[in-house]
């Protein structure tokens, strides 16, 4: 039934999708000349008068209006110009980041907003208003259709290194944990309104991203109560009537795999499509095999209450760390071999030969394009808004960056860029000491590391390590949903101070919220606000029971164990930060997956055993043995002679076909 | 209550036998409490702390979770201050059994053997003493048990009914020895008598359970729910876990409600069979439940085998006392092996584990079905053996 409405729902969204593609298209439609006619038939007709008004353009394309092909083209032809004054409320950054160890950190940073509408008017009524110009209208029609208000959807793969690479990009609030996660504020009249409206929203999600959020079910879902609070609670008003309330909803798969089929709708949203602008840089293969990346989209609505005015704002942000030496490597070497003797960069300080080299660790010299480590440059700006894409490096003194323009390198004093033209752009980054970056100043507030304890498949523990660097105390809201497989003891829950520190539990939790699990209903939800004394490290340990499953609820490759999904932490003061932890991975204890037949047989068995030996005891005569026999004869006398008979015949038989075996036995 | 010197000493040994191993291995609670043969989700420590812990806390103890133990018990062991306190708790108990038992054993009518006897084999019975130490929650049961017994035969009927009701109101099945109960009385208007009590006991736990749990029923799921529907599929050493883990899903109800009715079946029978017996009745039907239900510990089959010494003056009649004896061993000291094959080391795989408990089953049940044999031969006998007799069953 569900698996149904999945798929339904699915199929559904791919046709929004595609119908929007047409409509996002017609965004592109500015380049074309007064050509509006014969893209009519296929325009949604909100955007229509949005591309009438914009007829006037200047702008020179292929007449026969095939301009999917214009589309694939970037127009880099100089006579190309822009109108004065038109600009669409989109904006591009990249920063570029070295950090140490030769990695490199690339953030893409988009933002879309809609135009402007008023949330008493219904949207289906496109006759009144239009507000999707550079906003995905994908996005909207899913919003609109569940009351979502907000939407944070979080694609994550890699480990951070916090420690080597310092402060996580954007303090920790564009990546999630490993695997997806999401979470979005739904208005509706009840809680199961609102649950109803977030599996809609999960399943179209999932078509639209091309990821298995659909199987996001009840199991899996939060109701957050301290954690992923929206910043501006006044910008999120009741759309409906006033009876409704807003529900902030949670779910994370750990397991899921991030992939370019995630990417290439995650481009499909930007205007630019990746075809122009800063997005031409995203290439599936460059960003997936980067040592961490995080894909984000943050959907919010802010609203002047006052003016009954309202607007979706889109954050969508690519965050990546590369290991530059690595990329470039790849790129002479496209299949990993063995470098040859004479490249090989030896210790000489150690034995050294020909049958044996102590590699060097990696030059601290380096010199690079960013066209090197995404094999593409930066095909024109995205000529969408007022304001030019922009590239900025984040480097120290000892770093060189300057930007390629068809070839030439220009710098400048804040290592900012503009990219205002239909050139052919490219970052060049030098450096004589790669070691010497800016995150080595970054503060972390916190390290939070969390692992399973215990060796047996029936019980284990968890065990959260938190660790203060800093010399003031850090609080934080620590929030985790585990699943029901996991049966939580609170009671368990125990403080082990490693500086030993005589700090109890109460010392340092305060506002525990705790929803205990319902098998196969509900996660257990643990959320407490913990303050941590400056330097100190403490480790939060729970007990927790491994169920066994029935033998259909494991999945295919049982004794892999299950994914945990990583818990959150928000640091609320001194500032703001978020983190997540590893995911875990508990193995539970299997059956043998064989038995089913074999099972049901023995106990039947044995229990039929049980049953028929107490029946036939309570229910029959206690008699001495030859009593028995005499009335085993008494009772026998008819059956007697019937037995005979059919002995006599028998033996009859028998005769025959013994005989005919004789005979046919000697032909 | 003036006991004789041996018996005080043998409860008083009792007593002191139980605080000495919980304190001299302070961490053999927790290692019993972790083990699948004397813990079940449904009486399992852990789970009466972390209900205490909820209770005490404010926070919905019965909304899915961890706890399955009645309301009561978890606010009556809520009021003691210290875990020193439940230690010393628990040994008083077993005590209590103890004396109860020797009591129990002033009633018999043939007996050969000084009662004594009897309340030092239960002190001595490892599975019982082991039982205590893990602080499962079953002890409450037991001696709830053995309060029901010895009232009724002391003529006590209101306070054995009361008791047979809370005993049942705490784990459920017990609520059926109500049944041979009512056999031991013997004229109708006592019946009666029992089973109102019974009823209206049970309605006031209940309702007294009702106002503790902050006026809301949602107890009787988390406790007799989950028991009946024997939805913690956790491994124990009964019969039901490893068939409803295999057992194909749309089957699942219905060989639920089966194993549910197989609880029932034989408790009526035996009762009727043995009229002349009705203490004997009542253990067979205590043995029946033990073997049957959805989660027993080895704490019920200790408790189970140390009543069975009442009947020592057919002991003469069991065909197969070896058999039974050598099973129950052997699923005894191989359980622990299996199951860590199986979870810790996974040099092993479930069913080695289940085997075992199939062997369990069988042990108990030849000892029900060979006490059945005995007490048949000696009502065959009228109560003076002979053992040269060759009798048979038609």
């Amino acid at each position: 039934m569900f698996k149904r409405n999945a798929t339904c729902l699915i199929f559904t969204t791919l046709l929004l999708f595609s119908r929007i593609c047409y409509g996002q298209e017609s965004n592109y439609s500015i380049y074309k000349n007064d050509n509006t006619e014969q893209l009519e038939e296929f325009r949604n007709s909100n955007t229509t008068s949005e591309v009438e008004s914009s007829s006037s353009t200047v702008i020179t394309a292929s007449e026969d209006g095939s301009f999917p092909e214009g589309i694939q083209e970037p127009p880099l032809d100089p006579s190309i110009t822009i109108q004065e004054g038109l600009s669409y409320p989109f904006r591009e950054k990249l920063y570029v980041k070295p950090l140490p160890n030769n990695d490199l950190l690339t953030s893409f940073q988009f933002k879309m907003n809609s135009e402007e509408f008023a949330p008493s008017i219904s949207s289906l009524n496109y006759g009144q208003y239009n507000h999707f110009t550079v906003f995905p209208k994908a996005i909207e029609s899913v919003l609109h259709r569940t009351d979502t208000r907000q939407l944070h959807l979080r694609f994550t793969r890699g480990f951070w290194d916090a420690e080597t690479w310092g402060r996580l990009p954007h303090d920790g609030f564009k990546s999630g944990g490993n695997g997806v996660e999401l979470w979005a504020i739904i208005e509706a009249e009840s809680k199961d309104n609102a649950y109803s409206k977030w599996k809609t929203l999960a399943n179209s999600l999932s078509g639209l991203f091309c990821a298995s959020i659909n199987f996001i079910d009840s199991s899996k879902t939060t109701y957050p109560v301290t954690s992923f609070q929206p910043d501006n609670d006044q910008g999120l008003p009741v759309f409906a009537n006033s009876k409704n309330q807003l529900y902030l909803i949670r779910a994370a798969l750990a397991n899921e795999p991030i992939c370019t089929e995630n990417l290439t709708p995650f481009l499909k949203l930007l205007p630019t499509k990746g075809k122009s602008g800063i997005s031409t840089f995203l290439d599936g293969h460059k960003v997936f095999d980067s040592s961490w990346h995080s894909l984000s989209v943050d959907v919010i609505t802010n609203c002047d209450v006052n003016q009954d005015k309202c607007k979706y704002e889109t954050d969508a942000v690519v965050d990546m760390v590369t290991h530059v030496p690595y990329s470039l490597a790849r790129n002479k070497n496209p299949i990993p071999k063995p470098l040859p003797a004479e490249q090989l960069r030896c210790d000489t300080n150690k034995p050294y030969d020909a049958f044996q080299c102590f590699p060097l660790p990696e030059s601290t010299e380096t010199e690079f394009d960013l066209s090197q480590i995404f094999g593409k440059t930066i095909k024109g700006s995205s000529m969408m808004s007022d304001i030019p894409s922009h590239i900025c490096a984040i480097i120290t003194s000892k770093w060189d960056v300057s930007i390629k323009v068809n070839g030439e390198l220009f710098g400048t004093d804040d290592n900012c860029f503009e990219l205002d033209g239909m050139d052919e752009y490219d970052l060049y980054l030098a450096s004589s000491d790669t070691s010497d970056v800016t995150t080595l100043n970054e503060e972390v507030p916190l390290h939070v590391s969390r692992s399973l304890t215990g060796y047996g498949q029936d019980h284990g523990g968890l065990r959260t390590v938190f660790q203060n660097p800093t010399p003031m105390p850090i609080t934080a809201i620590y929030f985790e949903s585990l699943p029901w497989y996991m049966r939580l003891y609170l009671s368990s829950l125990k403080l082990e101070s490693i500086d030993s520190s005589n700090l109890q539990l109460e010392d340092v939790i305060d506002s525990v919220y705790y929803n205990s699990a319902i098998d196969h209903k509900r996660p257990s939800h643990l959320e407490y606000t913990i303050t941590i004394p400056a330097n100190t490290t403490l480790a939060i340990s729970c007990q927790f029971d491994k169920a066994l499953l029935h033998f259909a609820d494991y999945p295919p490759d049982a004794n892999h164990g299950f994914e945990i999904e990583s818990a959150v932490i928000t640091v609320i003061k001194p500032f703001k930060y978020q983190i997540r932890t590893e995911t875990l991975l508990l193995s539970l204890s299997t059956p043998d997956f064989s038995m089913p037949y074999n099972v049901i047989i023995i106990t039947s068995t044995v229990i039929g055993l049980i049953y028929g030996t107490l029946y036939n005891l309570l229910v029959k005569k206690v008699v001495r043995v030859e009593q028995a026999d005499k009335l085993i004869e008494q009772q026998a006398g008819l059956k007697k002679k019937l037995v005979a008979v059919v002995l006599k015949l028998k033996s009859k038989v028998v005769d025959r076909i013994k005989q005919k075996k004789v005979i046919n036995f000697y032909i | 209550m003036v006991m004789p010197v041996k018996e005080s000493h043998i409860v008083l040994g009792c007593f002191v036998s139980r605080l000495l191993v919980s304190f001299v291995f302070p961490s053999l609670q927790h290692q019993l409490d972790q083990s699948v043969e004397f813990s079940t989700p449904m009486t399992s420590f852990k789970s009466i702390q972390e209900g205490i812990y909820m209770f005490t806390k404010g926070l919905p103890t019965y909304n899915g979770g961890v706890v399955h133990h009645s309301p009561i018990l978890i606010w009556m062991l809520s009021i003691l201050p210290s875990q020193l306190f439940i230690t010393v708790l628990y040994a008083a108990i077993d005590a209590y059994i103890a004396f109860q038992i020797l009591q129990i054993s002033k009633h018999l009518k043939y007996c050969n053997l000084p009662n004594y006897i009897f309340g030092i084999l239960y002190v001595l019975n490892p599975l019982v003493l082991l039982s205590c130490v893990s602080k499962s929650s079953i002890i409450f049961t037991n001696v709830l048990i053995t309060t029901a017994l010895l009232h009724v035969l002391q003529g006590n009927i209101v306070f054995a009914s009361m008791a047979i009701a809370a005993a049942g109101y705490l784990s459920l099945y017990p609520i059926l020895l109500l049944v041979p109960l009512l056999g031991m009385i013997a004229s109708w208007k006592r019946k009666i008598l029992s089973i109102i009590t019974t009823i209206i006991t049970l309605q006031i736990l209940l309702f007294i359970s009702y106002e503790i749990n902050g006026s809301s029923w949602d107890f009787i799921d988390s406790t007799y729910g989950k028991i009946l529907t024997f939805s913690k599929v956790f491994p124990n050493i009964g019969l039901w876990w490893y068939f409803f883990v295999e057992m194909f899903d749309e089957f699942i109800p219905f060989f639920k409600s089966v194993f549910n009715l197989i609880v029932l079946v034989f408790i009526v029978p035996f009762t009727i069979r043995f009229n002349q017996q009705p203490l004997f009745a009542f253990i067979l039907c205590l043995g029946w439940i033990i073997l049957t239900k959805p989660y027993p510990t080895l704490g019920d089959a200790g408790f189970f085998l140390s009543l069975l010494p009442f009947f020592n003056s057919i002991f003469g009649y069991l065909r197969y006392p070896l058999l039974s004896t050598l099973l129950i061993l052997h699923a005894v000291i191989l359980s622990p092996i299996f199951y860590h094959l199986w979870i810790d080391l996974g040099s092993g795989n479930s069913n080695f584990f289940y085997a075992i408990t199939l062997v369990y089953a069988l042990g108990i049940a030849s000892i029900i079905a060979d006490l059945t044999w005995a007490m048949l031969r000696n009502e065959y006998d009228e109560g003076k053996p002979n053992y040269n007799v060759k009798v048979t069953q038609i």
